[in-house]
């Protein structure tokens, strides 16, 4: 194991040592997949002495968070008001104390697999990661940054350093929901986001969609069901009609955890549920008098 | 396999312990140190078992390289009481025969601790929340809030 104690010396190596070099944060999932024998790095080099990555900061209308941020230390943030509800949301279904003091968002992201719970809730957003080599800095959206079932757009040489979005407005909420066996520590069967930003008489002036699963084994957003709900009043018709193209759009499959067929009963029952705590976020706001 | 010297503090007494790479906060902590109050279970973060504090937060022993505890301050059950003076906590676990097998019980009592700290008056949700990262087999978990429940109220009185 490397470790280095700045980020100088921690881009120095990865620049020059790149073959079956695996970087640590907190190791939460990693250290499973080692001793399950699905990686086997040949070096590993430790992020933990970097300090410096690990904040919650607000910068001209965006909330930026370190790479080596842990779930809790997202949601005890000051930063973190009422409007950010759904970080406290996946920290309770995220896993025990223990998992949330010690598994890092950056590290979340970058596992990239499909049972990731901040990812969706990043989809939403439409947040960025900011990628850093010894040469530079890089921006892209989460979206493009994640490419697969733990595949990342992250080169070698590179380290997630921060992850930014727009702030929540006051006619903007986002919720999460997540099914799976047990609150402390599940891998969610389905789990879904939304972003809702409503116009006037409860008219959908912008919604995102992203479930774990939405076409193969990452989350991704669900942009057929949220083109059929924009500009449309929200009631029990829109509604129903959404979760109808929903239907179509999820590309579930089944595996050991639940079935096909479940999971999509789930999934729509979850993405209205969600649909209605935004809502119920936005209720109280002048737009809905 | 490189070896690295990890110095950190556990339960208030400095050490400085040569540890391999692959060594386990875990292991460090039993093997090592031979504090085996610390109890291995799952071994994949599923069961709550081997949870130290770290820095004051409760963690996963097991899901720790050793030498991810660099210079950190680690509590383990051993250090918040001893035979002659127990912690209130232990003791209100005592009273309430909160423990079975006790196995989860040092996870459990260094969870409430962490609880405790932050919020002295805890509501039975509050216990849930804080010690829904472990398993506990034996004992339907009634008891155990109890006892937490008893020690919150006796911290207060001696404040």
């Amino acid at each position: 194991m490397f470790v280095p104690e700045n980020l100088g010396d921690l881009l120095q190596y990865l620049d020059s040592h790149q073959a079956g070099v695996h970087l640590i944060a907190n190791g939460t999932d990693l250290i499973n997949r080692i001793q399950r024998r699905q990686v086997s790095p040949k070096v590993l080099v430790d992020l933990t002495g970097l300090t410096e990555f690990r904040y919650v900061k607000w910068e001209g209308g965006m909330i930026k968070i370190g790479g080596l941020t842990t779930i809790s230390e997202l949601v005890a943030s000051p930063f973190m008001d009422s409007r950010y509800d759904v970080f406290r949301e996946v920290a309770m279904k995220f896993g025990g104390p223990s998992i949330i003091n010690m598994a890092t968002v950056g590290g979340n992201i970058c596992s990239a697999s499909s049972s990731e719970d901040l990812l969706p809730v990043l989809l939403v957003l439409d947040a960025e990661v900011q990628v850093r080599n010894i040469h530079g800095v890089r921006t892209l959206r989460v979206e493009d940054f994640v490419k697969g079932k733990r595949m990342t757009d992250l080169k070698p040489n590179e380290i997630l350093v921060e992850t930014s979005f727009r702030e929540i407005d006051s006619h903007s909420a986002c919720s999460f929901e997540k099914v799976g066996m047990r609150n402390s520590l599940i891998i969610a069967f389905v789990n879904c986001a939304v972003f809702l930003k409503l116009a006037e008489n409860k008219m959908c002036d912008e919604i995102r969609i992203a479930f774990n699963r939405v076409n193969g084994k990452i989350p991704q957003r669900a942009r057929q069901t949220e083109k059929i709900m924009k500009g449309k009043k929200l009631n029990e018709q829109s509604l129903s009609d959404a979760v109808a193209t929903l239907r179509n759009e999820l590309k579930l499959t089944s595996d050991f955890r639940a079935s096909e067929e479940y999971r999509l009963e789930v999934a729509c029952a979850i993405f209205k549920r969600a649909v209605s705590r935004c809502v119920d976020r936005l209720a109280g706001e002048e737009i809905l008098v | 396999m490189s070896k690295h010297l990890l110095k950190f503090s556990v339960n208030g007494k400095d050490y400085a312990v040569v540890v391999e790479s692959h060594e386990r906060l875990l292991d460090v902590l039993r093997d090592k140190l031979g504090l085996k109050g610390t109890k291995e279970g799952c071994s994949t973060g599923d069961c709550g078992i081997c949870g130290v504090l770290m820095d004051g937060r409760l963690v996963n022993s097991c899901l720790i390289f050793a030498i991810q505890a660099r210079n950190k301050k680690i509590v383990t059950i051993e250090g918040i009481g001893s035979a002659e003076k127990l912690h209130p906590i232990q003791r209100a676990f005592m009273k309430w025969n909160a423990a079975q097998c006790g196995y989860c019980i040092p996870a459990m009592i260094l969870a409430s601790k962490d609880l405790l700290e932050k919020n002295p008056n805890p509501t039975t949700e509050d216990i849930k929340n804080a010690t829904r990262g472990i398993i506990c087999r034996c004992t339907g978990y009634v008891k155990i809030f109890e006892a937490v429940k008893t020690a919150a109220s006796e911290m207060r009185g001696s404040e």
